[in-house]
């Protein structure tokens, strides 16, 4: 914790942004119980990315103003909807609907001492969640805690000071701590994705939250705008439009919104993914004659051609060390999904199911293929081990699903589906399950979806 | 597209202006002949002559005019050729089209031409500009076989950004799997 709150100094310094310095004061994070409990840290509870999970139940009762100034704002409610929310859209809770609680809410308390676990393990819950506040002002003060219903014991708890309006981000926080509780891993809360929303003939660039909150309008190129990849920073991202009218490649940095054109050779030049270090991209030219994928020295800008064959290869992307390649190309006669070194040598095949396999997207963890296949006139989303070994289909819908692009903890998938003459981002467990709409808009068909690396937005 | 209308609509304008201009000097240098004619008193045959061969340059630049007019239209309207799914070679439908195109080309060497390759919207964007780019170079070799200068042809991709038909449904697939012709007359 004295860590923490150094950092937050050192920050203070650096800072010139007098609101953000504000925040930064008034928000910081105490351990409330340092080390509550073995299990948290240690014990993993399930396996979710098991095909045979089963979502974990678990029960939200409104949190409790244990402060002695009156809720106005309705925030009782306002923490325990939110925080539900949340959990649901991890994909990985059944939450109980607050009209089977049993608990006498104006007798129990927010503490293992003050519960009776036999109210909410009679409803199916395996997990609680209590909390409670004081406001001040515009202060507020907030404590979580999360126990295991079966066990009668507390898996870990927080306390947040921060104004009214970061409600939000305390529940991101105490989300996050539930998921590394629970599963080993914080999720994937403060993350980004990257899409392309297309109006008429006119397309840009967009980014939106993992919660579907925050949309906002990256580029205004007024042409096509294509194929965004974020740096491994998060500060940029790559891009083909075609603003100066060829398929040109170019980077954005996002903060500033300055664009700064990286490839213009004749023909095409297709943004593809930076690599894990972040020193090289890889891009497609056309510039030799026929579609082959390069890799782009960032600091020298100094191509190097990794493919060499007369038929079509496009969309490469990196194993999660760099050292190797997924791309498409038609040498087989349809397009299919090679594997290469990342020096272009050992050129093998990994799809043979179907005719049409495109969009390849390491998982990161470096296990798993993602990518996009036709299997009875519409496009699925697939994945596949590195060794071609268990084939799975993940999605079933009638309409299209293209563009898989992995989330940084490789739990989830994004992808446009296309539906009812609409297409929209959507996102899915990795085991294909809990598919949700993360963004769909009038007027606009929103495509192609790049999930950033993990940001500290808070 | 819409530039490219604009750079033929420029064109008939240039041309009708520069009529119109051709026959303001004609006219006034019948004026002056007239004058000539009457002051030193010789045979009015002579302008009557020069008057018939002006009229008949005037009729012979509306023609021209009209043809040009035509040319701009046949220009305009290069008939688009289709593929099939995931495909890029040329059906003889499209050898066909293209056997057209290649008699116009040659004829009125003073056009270009911008070849634009689309796919329809299935499959990856990114695959589809690679297949629209194989899309528009087969039609482009196809011409150059055929006689048109390699150098009048220009290729680009649009993959499946620019449908004709924005439905999502077979009809509109197959509209939109084209080679579209820009005819322009001069490079851009």
């Amino acid at each position: 914790m004295i860590l923490q709150m150094r950092y937050e100094t050192l920050n203070l310094k650096l800072e010139t942004n007098v609101v953000k310095i504000m925040r930064k004061i008034t928000f910081f994070l105490v351990l409330l119980v340092f080390c509550c409990s073995s299990l948290a840290f240690g014990k993993v509870y399930i396996d979710i990315d098991s095909p045979a999970f089963q979502k974990f139940t678990a029960a939200i009762p409104d949190f409790k103003n244990i402060g002695s100034n009156k809720d106005t704002e309705n925030l009782s409610v306002r923490f325990s909807d939110s925080l539900t929310e949340m959990l649901k859209i991890t994909g990985f809770f059944r939450m109980i609907d607050k009209n089977a609680f049993l608990e006498d809410q104006s007798k129990a308390g927010i503490t293992a001492g003050s519960i009776d676990f036999h109210d909410w393990s009679s409803i199916g819950a395996e997990f609680l969640v209590k909390g409670g506040f004081q406001c001040n002002g515009k202060d507020l003060t907030a404590e979580f805690r999360l126990f295991d219903v079966v066990e009668g014991n507390l898996l870990t708890a927080r306390k947040y000071w921060g104004t009214r309006e970061e409600i939000k981000v305390m529940v991101l926080k105490f989300t996050s701590e539930i998921l590394l509780a629970l599963t080993g891993e914080r999720g994937v809360f403060e993350t980004k994705i990257a899409f392309i929303g297309k109006k008429g003939k006119m397309s840009d660039i967009y980014v939106i939250d993992f919660d579907g909150s925050r949309l906002v309008r990256v580029t205004r190129n007024r042409s096509i705008t294509l194929l965004p990849h974020w740096s491994q920073d998060g500060k940029k991202l790559s891009f083909t439009s075609y603003m100066r009218g060829n398929p040109d490649l170019y980077f954005i940095d996002i903060s500033k919104r300055k664009i700064k054109r990286i490839s213009n050779f004749k023909g095409l030049n297709l943004s593809g993914p930076w690599s894990p270090d972040g020193s090289k991209i890889l891009l497609t030219l056309s510039k030799d004659g026929n579609e082959e994928i390069y890799v782009m020295d960032l600091k020298e800008r100094k191509l190097r051609r990794l493919t060499y064959d007369p038929a079509i290869d496009v969309s490469p992307t990196w194993s999660p060390d760099g050292k190797k390649i997924a791309f498409v190309s038609s040498r087989s006669g349809s397009p299919q999904v090679f594997i290469m070194n990342s020096d272009g040598s050992n050129v093998r095949r990994l799809t043979y199911e179907g005719r049409y396999n495109t969009s390849p997207c390491w998982s990161p963890d470096g296990k798993r293929i993602a990518y996009e296949g036709m299997t009875n006139g519409h496009f699925q989303i697939f994945s596949i081990d590195e060794g071609g070994g268990n084939f799975l289909q993940l999605t079933f819908e009638k309409g299209g699903c293209e563009y898989p692009s992995w989330s940084p903890d490789g739990r989830y998938l994004a992808f446009s589906l296309r539906k009812n003459g609409k297409i929209r981002i959507c996102i899915i467990n990795s085991n294909g399950l809990n598919l949700r709409t993360l963004h769909e808009e009038t007027g606009m068909d929103a495509i192609c979806p790049s999930w950033s690396p993990r940001f500290n937005f808070y | 597209m819409k530039r490219n209308i604009k750079i033929i609509g420029m064109l008939i304008l240039v041309l009708s202006f520069s009529f119109i201009f051709m026959s303001g000097c004609a006219k006034e240098q019948v004026v002056k002949d007239e004058k000539l004619v009457t002051e030193e008193g010789k045979a009015a045959v002579t302008a009557t002559g020069e008057k018939e061969a002006l009229l008949k340059e005037e009729e012979e630049a509306k023609t021209a005019l009209k043809e040009r007019e035509l040319v701009m239209q046949e220009a305009a309207a290069f008939e688009a050729i289709r593929f099939d799914f995931d495909k890029y070679d040329l059906s003889p439908e499209a050898r066909e089209i293209l056997g057209e195109h290649a008699d116009w080309l040659l004829k009125h060497t003073e056009f270009e031409v911008i070849i634009e390759g689309h796919c329809d919207e299935r499959g990856s964007g990114e695959y589809n500009l690679a297949l629209g780019e194989r899309r528009a170079e087969a039609a482009r070799d196809y011409l150059v076989t055929l006689g048109v200068d390699n150098g009048r042809l220009t290729t680009i991709s649009y993959g499946e950004e620019l449908p004709l038909d924005p439905s999502h449904n077979e009809d509109a697939w197959a509209k939109n799997r084209r080679d579209h012709f820009v005819v322009v007359t001069e490079k851009k």
